[in-house]
Formats: C-alpha cells, sequence, structure tokens
C-alpha cells in the first residue's frame, strides 16, 4: 500500500498539472482561425478608435454594441454546435422571430408569461426534433431542410403577426429583465458571454464537445468508435432550437413584440460572422465558441463604425461579404473543402 | 437521363415491360413486387407529382366548379414565371454538383436594375433584351472566377456575393427602379396571352428548350457527368473548370433573362424583391428530383413541379384559406421535398 501511494502525485502536483493543462487548452483555443479573427477584431478596434475616435469606446456606443449582439450572440453560441458537429440550422432567424411572436400574441390574450414562455420554448425544442428527424434520421441536405423550415416558419410567423404587420405587448418583468443595465451594458449581456464561457468549456474539454467535434470531422471514423452520430446530431438541434426560442424571448423583452420579418435575415448574418470566426457550414469539426463570438463582434464592430461615420448601412454587407470570401479563402488554405 | 440511375434501371424491365430499351435481365432471380418506390427516379417524381397535381385541381375544381380561371390564375401565372426560371438556374446548379446557388435574388435585380437603366435611357429593346442577359452571363462569370480559381464551394460564395450584391444594389438605386411605363417591354410584360401572362410562356420555353438541350449537348452532358463524379468525369477528360464556368455561365443567362421578366412584368421594384423567388425556385428544382447531390435530375418534370406548386396557392384561396397563409406551403414542401431526397439517395447508398 505505501509503494503505491508514492507513485501517486501529491495535491499540489495535481493542481499544477490541472493549471497546466487548462493553459494549454485556453492558448489552443487562440491558435488558428481564433488567431486570425482576433487579429481581425483588433483591426476592427483600431480603425474604430483612429476613424471615429472617442466616442467609439464609449459606455454609450458599448451599450448599444452589447444590446445589438445580445441575440446573435445567444443564437450563434447555441447553433455552433451543429456546426461543429457537421450540420446547419438555418432556421434560427424566423425560430426566433415566431418565438417573440407567439409569446407577444399569448401574454396579450391574458396567458401567464411563464406558461407562455414555456411554450415558446417546447415550440422551440419541436422546431429542433423536426429539422433531427429530417436530417439526421431521413438524410435531407441539411441547408436545404432547415431553408424550408425558415421560409416555414417566417410563413407561420406572418400568420401569427397578422395582417398589420407587428404584435406588440411589453411584459413588464421581461422588458426589465433584458434592459436591466450593468456597468455599460446590461445584466442580460454578461449573462450570455457567461454562457459563452460554458460553451467554451463544453465544446473543448468535455465528452459533448468531443463528440460533436468527432462526428463533424469524421462521419465514419467517430460511428467507428462508437459514438452516436445521429444522438450527437440530435442533440446540436435541439441545442439549436431551444436556443433560438431563448433568442426569441429575448428579442420580444428587447422590443415589446413582433414584426411579420423578424429575424428573416439574422441566420445569414450570424453563419457569415460564424464564418467569419472560423467556423464552416460545409464540413464540421472546425471551429471554436470563442472564434465565434469575435466574428460577431467584428461585425458588430464594422456595423457600428458605418453607422457613427453615416456611411450607407449597406457597405457594411459589402465588408461582410468580403469578410466572408477573405475568411472561406483562409480556411480552405489551412486545409479546408477543396471545391473543384 | 439514364446512364446515373442505372443501379435502379436492371429493375425497370421487370417492373415497367412497355420500355422496350429496357428488357428483363435472364438471370434476374428475385421478383420485386411492382412498387412506386423501386421504380426509377424520374418516373417516381413525375408519376407523385402528376397524381397529387391531379388530386388537388380535381378537389378544388369539385368544390367549386370554376378553378382555372380569373386572376388569381393569372397573379400566380406572374410568379410562377419567374419561379420557373429561377427554379432552371438552381437545377442546372444542383445537376452539376454545385448545390445552391444563393446570390439569385441579387442577380435577378442586377439585370432588371440593367434594364430599367438602359430603357430610360431610350435603348433599342432589342439590345436591352441582349444586355439583360448579358448582365446575367457577367455575373456567372464573376461567381465562376470566384469558385473555380479560389476553389471554395458554392453555397458559400453565392452567399457572400448576395449579401454583397444586394448592398451594392441598395445603394445604387436608393428607393426603387421604375420601368418607363410607355415601353414595349413593359405593355408585352404585363400582357396577357392564352390566358395566362406572357412571361409565363418565357419561362415555359426556356424549360422545354433546355430539358430538351441539357441530354443533347456536350455541355448538359458534361454538367451531368461532373455533377455525378468529378473524379470519374476529369479521369474521363472532362475539364472541371470549363464546365463549372459553362454551368456558372448558362445560369448567370438564364437568371439574367429572369431578371429582363421581371422587369418587364411590374411597375418598380426594390432590391429586397429579389429574395420573393429564391426559396419556390429552390423548391420546384427539389420537388422536380434534382438531387443537391448532383448528377441528377430531368428538366421537363419541372413543368410538372412548377404546375403543382403553383395550384397549391390557387387552391388555397378556393378553398377560402386567408392570403396570409398563403407563403406557408412552399417551405412545408421543401421540406419534404428534401427528405425524400434524402431517403432516396440513402437507399441508392445501400
Amino acid at each position: 500500500m505505501t509503494a503505491a501511494s508514492t507513485e501517486v502525485p501529491t495535491q499540489s502536483e495535481v493542481t499544477s498539472r490541472r493549471v497546466w493543462s487548462y493553459a494549454r487548452a485556453t492558448s489552443s483555443v487562440f491558435q488558428g482561425a481564433v488567431g486570425s479573427i482576433l487579429i481581425a477584431f483588433i483591426v476592427v478596434v483600431v480603425v474604430g478608435e483612429v476613424l471615429v475616435g472617442r466616442q467609439f469606446s464609449s459606455a454609450g456606443n458599448l451599450s448599444i454594441i452589447a444590446t445589438s449582439t445580445a441575440v446573435p450572440l445567444l443564437l450563434g453560441t447555441a447553433s455552433s454546435f451543429a456546426l461543429l458537429s457537421g450540420v446547419v440550422d438555418l432556421s434560427i432567424g424566423s425560430n426566433a422571430g415566431l418565438s417573440a411572436g407567439v409569446f407577444t400574441l399569448l401574454t396579450l390574450q391574458h396567458w401567464n408569461s411563464w406558461l407562455a414562455a414555456g411554450i415558446v420554448l417546447l415550440m422551440g425544442a419541436a422546431v429542433g426534433l423536426i429539422n433531427a428527424v429530417v436530417v439526421v434520421r431521413l438524410g435531407a441536405n441539411t441547408i436545404a431542410a432547415t431553408l424550408g423550415m425558415l421560409t416555414l416558419l417566417g410563413a407561420l410567423l406572418y400568420v401569427v403577426v397578422g395582417p398589420s404587420g407587428s404584435v406588440t405587448h411589453l411584459v413588464k418583468g421581461l422588458y426589465t429583465f433584458v434592459n436591466q443595465p450593468l456597468g455599460s451594458v446590461t445584466v442580460i449581456f454578461v449573462i450570455i458571454l457567461g454562457l459563452l464561457a460554458a460553451a467554451v468549456y463544453v465544446a473543448t474539454r468535455s465528452r459533448f464537445g468531443r463528440h460533436c467535434k468527432a462526428v463533424g470531422g469524421d462521419e465514419t471514423a467517430a460511428r467507428r468508435a462508437g459514438i452516436s452520430v445521429q444522438r450527437v446530431r440530435t442533440a446540436t438541434f435541439l441545442l439549436s432550437g431551444v436556443g433560438a426560442a431563448v433568442g426569441g424571448l429575448l428579442y420580444a423583452g428587447q422590443q415589446g413584440g413582433a414584426t411579420d420579418s423578424l429575424g428573416a435575415n439574422l441566420p445569414f448574418q450570424v453563419y457569415a460572422a460564424l464564418m467569419i470566426g472560423g467556423y464552416s457550414i460545409i464540413r464540421g469539426g472546425i471551429g471554436n465558441p470563442v472564434g465565434g463570438a469575435l466574428g460577431i463582434f467584428v461585425v458588430a464592430g464594422v456595423t457600428d463604425i458605418i453607422a457613427l461615420k453615416a456611411f450607407n448601412t449597406y457597405y457594411t454587407d459589402v465588408l461582410v461579404g468580403l469578410l466572408l470570401i477573405i475568411a472561406v479563402l483562409i480556411d480552405r488554405a489551412r486545409g479546408g473543402e477543396v471545391f473543384e | 437521363m439514364g446512364r446515373h440511375s442505372s443501379a435502379n434501371e436492371s429493375n425497370l424491365g421487370v417492373l415497367e415491360p412497355t420500355n422496350p430499351s429496357l428488357t428483363t435481365p435472364p438471370f434476374t432471380v428475385k421478383r420485386k413486387r411492382v412498387t412506386l418506390l423501386s421504380m426509377p427516379e424520374h418516373f417516381q417524381t413525375a408519376l407523385v407529382l402528376l397524381a397529387v397535381w391531379a388530386v388537388l385541381v380535381g378537389a378544388t375544381s369539385l368544390d367549386k366548379g370554376y378553378f382555372l380561371s380569373g386572376q388569381t390564375v393569372i397573379a400566380v401565372g406572374f410568379t410562377m414565371a419567374l419561379v420557373g426560371v429561377v427554379a432552371v438556374a438552381e437545377a442546372l446548379y444542383g445537376m452539376s454538383g454545385a448545390r445552391l446557388d444563393l446570390a439569385i435574388p441579387a442577380e435577378l435585380i442586377f439585370s432588371a436594375y440593367v434594364v430599367t437603366v438602359l430603357l430610360a435611357h431610350r435603348w433599342n429593346i432589342f439590345l436591352v433584351v441582349v444586355a439583360a442577359l448579358v448582365a446575367g452571363g457577367t455575373w456567372g462569370l464573376i461567381t465562376g472566377c470566384i469558385i473555380v480559381f479560389g476553389k471554395v464551394t458554392p453555397i458559400i460564395v453565392t452567399l457572400a456575393t448576395n449579401l454583397m450584391g444586394v448592398a451594392i444594389l441598395e445603394i445604387a438605386i436608393k428607393s426603387e427602379a421604375t420601368m418607363p411605363v410607355k415601353s414595349g417591354l413593359a405593355q408585352w410584360g404585363q400582357g396577357i396571352s392564352g390566358g395566362l401572362p406572357n412571361v409565363f410562356w418565357v419561362m415555359a420555353a426556356l424549360v422545354a428548350t433546355s430539358g430538351f438541350l441539357l441530354p443533347r449537348t456536350r455541355l448538359g452532358q458534361h454538367v451531368i457527368a461532373v455533377g455525378g463524379n468529378p473524379v470519374a468525369a476529369k479521369l474521363r477528360g472532362v475539364s472541371l473548370a470549363r464546365t463549372r464556368f459553362g454551368v456558372f455561365i448558362v445560369s448567370g443567362v438564364v437568371v439574367g433573362l429572369g431578371g429582363l421578366l421581371l422587369a418587364a412584368s411590374v411597375h418598380s421594384f426594390v432590391p429586397a424583391d429579389g429574395s420573393t423567388y429564391l426559396l419556390p425556385g429552390i423548391a420546384a428544382s427539389l420537388v422536380a428530383g434534382v438531387s443537391l447531390k448532383g448528377g441528377t435530375g430531368n428538366l421537363w418534370i419541372l413543368f410538372l413541379s412548377i404546375g403543382f406548386l403553383s395550384t397549391v396557392p390557387v387552391s388555397m384561396s378556393f378553398f377560402g384559406l386567408s392570403d396570409i397563409w398563403q407563403q406557408v406551403p412552399p417551405g412545408a414542401i421543401l421540406i419534404v421535398a428534401v427528405a425524400i431526397e434524402g431517403i432516396r439517395s440513402r437507399r441508392a447508398v445501400r
């Protein structure tokens, strides 16, 4: 017994080893694609400081950026696991929009707001499940199927919202919670950053994250290693469906209602940002929530600079499109899919 | 049409004796039951579509009796003209293995904008038509350059070019582009002949022409070969780059024609209008059996899928569902269509 116990590392050794392994994991987070998006992020910040001046880093502007990135950040984080596992959920945009619409409509008809929120979350999960059945079980093309879901949910939102084009109803508790300030940002933004940190842990350190990466990287190898590809991808679809529903509730809180086209363009913005941040919508196994979040901040920063300089806001889309093409070219240079 | 579905054709003789070119293999041991699912894909698709369509038309006209008449049909005809053109372009992309062209909204508006600008400068209508097609082809050429030289996936490239294209058009057009009312093109484009809009007949001619030419031209055969198996096609001496450029330019010209029809049939348009036609177009292409894995598809079936998809909103309104429900079916139909395609391609692998 005593001989065995000498081989067991002491408590301090265990701690230092653990610290080192976390440090390695943290530094590895910033290698590769995240490294280049970090450079892009720094460039955007520097350009902002130079072009806009002190206003760019003012508390007021930070709060604007925090408010505008809250929903994309939440949706991007939730649906990044789907990308990691090799599937895409384009339906998140209308899913969020429909959730906001249904929540507003139900509370408008004097439903209990907790019950309404529960129903909306269940709907989000149901959408995720349908996506999973169609794509994972039946083998449908993930982009086309979820594009169909995007349109279907968008059309249902149109029905829910009705001919007037918008429903409005302020749920006081939700409104105060969503807009509760904390320093120059909001409480909800800090909570989302916490979720992001949790997502980084799950994606890089947990079994689920490793399984997602394995399934997305090489489906056959993952299957041979005994990972249930279907189960992992179903879980990621559920996650992005529920994440979108939560995003919808946030929308309802931020805007006190929903319009008939709420969220229609969101998936393209979110996925463009995620791809700029190192994810890919055509191959899984790559990307990291930190990179995805930086991608969203880069896009938000560009949008903000263009708005503050009173340029035509459409220049944002031109720049995002260019960044997207550059990101894909960089990804291909790193060994991404070569299309011939 | 036949080459890529050879796995199914060995069963075909047993099931479909009416086709003389495909006889029963003498060594057939298992006699499968004649079921819809064991037939070759194009027949399945065509038959199912025809049946569903017939049921839809039958049910609606039994209920109301005056189904194929009235303003609704004409309104749907205008939309479907553009949806059909988009479907042809998407089908070409899909068959060639490029999956989806997400930039069609920007492309349509680009060519339509060229038309309005040139008409405002009093160009000859014939030259305007040519310019619209050239505009589409140029767009296709640029997309092709990015995809072929960058070797990056079309879906992402077209996502980016659509984002940029719509934004640039928004900047250029400012509010909305208007058609000169008195131009001959506008009067023709809003005209009706044979109970359907003139632009609808152009779309029909396009589907027929492309359906006829695809299996009969060198480019068409190369498209199918490259889409089905790029490695094998390359080994057989098919130039991948040249075929890709061919597909992107031809489908660009097709969308350019779509932009011309769009400009001709409306009084004014805004850049966001282009996205109306993208999803129904993709739906029409997939419902017609074009696989996103490439190499399969029959453009003639587009007639059935376009007909079916145009009938759905008409019968919905006849059954008294209000207009706000009309956007629901395309999404649902698209999901079902890709699910069926998924089941089929899994079956083909096994």
